[in-house]
């Protein structure tokens, strides 16, 4: 059966057949063959070739966060693009740009105005998190669309703070 | 003894004041914000109390409410952990006139070491060597301009009421030192609401040696020797160690008798540390006393046999120090790990946000003190240590490999954390050798990115998330009517049929 995943953006495809407790797994031109065990709901034990290797996974929503051996895969399911098409996600149309907060915080300040233009790199707003100040950028030279949020709002790290429109 | 404590903070440091108060068999009273109901602290007190919204201002530093809240639940005593109320004098000062021990030094004491002028000067005139600089405050631009001369450039910038690296400014030449001001003056203004800054001679290549001291309420005081936290981005810590790879047991002696000193000349009572800063001449120059217990508290205990928070207790309700100064020695070897919720690949951007998963890392000289556990909501308003990773070994090196092979074990999955940044920094050849200084991570890790694992590793991660992504593991929980143990679950993967082509 064949799987779909995103790594870092990057599309990842993996075939994986079950033989009794074996599996094999098929990722570019490598196979690997591994003898699987569940733990726990959040647990695997895999064996590859007589060596162990335990696999923590933990899901949010489409993500799901992959530990074994020390590190951390953040990997989503289905492609980036078709993700974003089922959002309706229009960050990826040329020309417009939606600015996220790249972490959930307050908004200390808004610095910009409706119809202000702006210059690439500029500060558009301060968000705090965790008794930081992180300036967001603007990632484009343009002018603002439309401003989401006011001083005082608390943003996740997908909720839009503002629209850009990209000089033409 | 006191019968009851209020814990004035939060998080692991709250945990870890609980835990002593536990075993003294003294009653912990939690305050926390709205933001923490369902946290840590809150579990594992015996009483908890509301003191208002999630900003600190209104909860964890709002002095009335606290103080109101010890007196109508009936704590004898407050410890205010560190960060918040921890050197406030005016709380101090409240507590006192309300009848509540402040668990810490008297108001006084603080009030002295928390003015970072008035300190210098009092070491000066006490012969306690400080870093050559201004022990005024400046009239005026142009006075400051001799003064940079007087000293030298390159001279750092520093805010009196100065902490945490804000307001620090390096400067130089004298171009530079109109705007440096400016800044830090904005900067210290916006931090401590006091925007007085002075000079100081920049020391090139410092390293930054803390001695932990205690003193009890009648003049005794004794030093538990060293902590080297030299390993700081943004000026603060992220690794300390016990003992220092630079000290030699003569020096050890001189800056801890010196330690002692200034606490003396200071009026000080109860815990606090004294701070160094020893230049690649291994001279070494009084920095400032931090009035309160220590994020990096646990390598002292570990390898002096001390159990601070109890003895911080034990003073403040008036019993004698026990321990004598002959007494004390240092056993092997303690590293400690701050675990932050920000993502080190990026520089240090908080990460606020669920944990979906934790699990601590365990074995013999392993020890872990957390604040937050699987399903915790980390909060946006406070500030990101999450938990600390302490290890104790005979040597330096087992200790080091000890810590690497912890931190290979550490699982916190939702949240980004300093973990794999912490794995590269203790594996590094100049930190296993010793050779830290507070610029370590700029000349070592400036940008720095996790690299790709093995091509095996993703694979195998990615086979993970299919298997998962088939067999969500909680609908086979509930399948086989056991939500966490799990028996045989290839019989009921079999139903998904593994294999099959779609």
């Amino acid at each position: 059966m064949e799987y779909e995943f995103t790594l870092n953006g990057v599309p990842k495809t993996i075939t994986v057949e079950r033989k009794d407790e074996r599996i094999f797994v098929h990722h570019g031109d490598k196979t690997l063959e591994a003898e699987v065990r569940v733990i726990s709901a959040n647990a695997f034990s895999f064996l590859v070739g007589g060596r162990s290797c335990l696999v923590i996974v933990a899901r949010d929503k489409d993500k799901k966060y992959v530990w074994l051996n020390g590190r951390t895969y953040l990997i989503q399911s289905g492609r980036e693009e078709q993700r974003q098409a089922e959002r309706g996600d229009d960050r990826a149309q040329k020309g417009k740009s939606v600015v996220t907060a790249p972490m959930p915080g307050k908004v200390v300040k808004v610095c910009v105005a409706e119809k202000e233009a702006v210059r690439k790199n500029q500060t558009l707003a301060i968000v705090e998190a965790m008794k930081m100040e992180n300036e967001i950028k603007s990632p484009l030279e343009g002018f603002v669309k439309k401003i989401h949020v006011s001083a005082g709002d608390l943003v996740d790290s997908e909720k839009p703070l503002l629209e850009l429109e990209a000089k033409t | 003894m006191f019968k009851k404590i209020l814990i004035a903070n939060r998080g692991e440091i709250a945990c870890r004041i609980i835990w002593a108060c536990r075993e003294m068999g003294i009653v912990s009273l939690a305050v926390y914000s709205e933001a923490d109901r369902a946290g840590l602290h809150v579990q594992l007190a015996d009483e908890a109390v509301c003191i208002g919204p999630p900003s600190a201002v209104e909860s964890y530093l709002n002095m009335d409410r606290i103080i109101e809240t010890a007196r109508t639940s009936g704590a004898e005593a407050i410890h205010p952990g560190y960060g918040f109320l921890a050197e406030n004098p005016e709380f101090a000062r409240r507590c006192e006139s309300a009848g509540i021990v402040f668990i810490g030094p008297n108001s006084r004491a603080l009030e002295l070491v928390g003015d970072k002028v008035r300190a210098r000067q009092t070491m000066e005139k006490s012969g306690i060597p400080i870093i050559p600089g201004m022990n005024h405050v400046a009239a005026d631009m142009a006075e400051y301009t001799v003064e940079a001369r007087k000293i030298g450039y390159p001279v750092m910038i520093k805010a009196s009421a100065g902490g945490g690296g804000k307001g620090m400014r390096i400067v130089c030449s004298e171009e530079e030192l109109r705007p440096g001001l400016e800044a830090g003056q904005l900067e210290a203004k916006a931090a401590f609401g006091d925007e007085t800054v002075y000079l100081e001679k920049y020391i090139e290549g410092p390293r930054h040696v803390e001695f932990q001291v205690l003193a009890d309420n009648y003049g005794h005081i004794v030093h538990l020797f060293e902590r080297e936290c030299s390993i700081q981005r943004r000026h603060q810590k992220i690794v300390e160690e016990t003992p220092s790879p630079a000290l030699t047991p003569e020096l050890r002696l001189r800056m801890g008798e010196t330690a002692r000193k200034v606490l003396e000349v200071s009026g000080y009572n109860n815990a606090g540390t004294v701070e160094f800063l020893l230049d690649r001449n291994k001279k070494f120059y009084f920095l400032e006393v931090n009035a309160r217990l220590q994020v990096e508290h646990p390598v002292t205990e570990l390898t002096t046999g001390v159990d601070l928070v109890q003895q911080q207790i034990r003073i403040a309700a008036g019993e004698k120090l026990s321990l004598r100064q002959e007494d004390l020695v240092q056993r092997g070897h303690a590293v400690e790990c701050r675990i932050y919720a920000e993502d080190p690949s990026n520089s240090f951007l908080p990460s606020p946000g669920k944990i979906l998963y934790l699990r601590e890392p365990r074995g013999p000289g392993v020890r872990h003190d957390g604040g937050v556990y699987s399903g915790w909501e980390v909060p946006i308003y406070y500030d990101p240590i999450l938990a600390k990773l302490i290890v104790w070994a005979e040597t330096r090196d087992s200790a080091c490999a000890r810590m690497a092979a912890a931190l290979d074990d550490y699982v916190i999955l939702g949240i980004s954390t300093t973990i794999p940044f912490l794995k590269e920094v203790i594996a590094h050849q100049q930190f296993r050798e010793g050779k830290t200084t507070t610029g370590f991570i700029k000349s070592f890790f400036e940008n720095w990115r996790e690299k790709e694992g093995p091509e095996e590793w993703l694979t195998l991660a990615l086979a993970a998330a299919a298997l998962d992504e088939l067999s969500p593991s909680q609908k086979i929980a509930k399948a086989a009517g056991t939500e966490e143990a799990v028996h045989s679950p290839w019989q009921l993967l079999g139903r998904w049929r593994i294999g099959e082509k779609t």
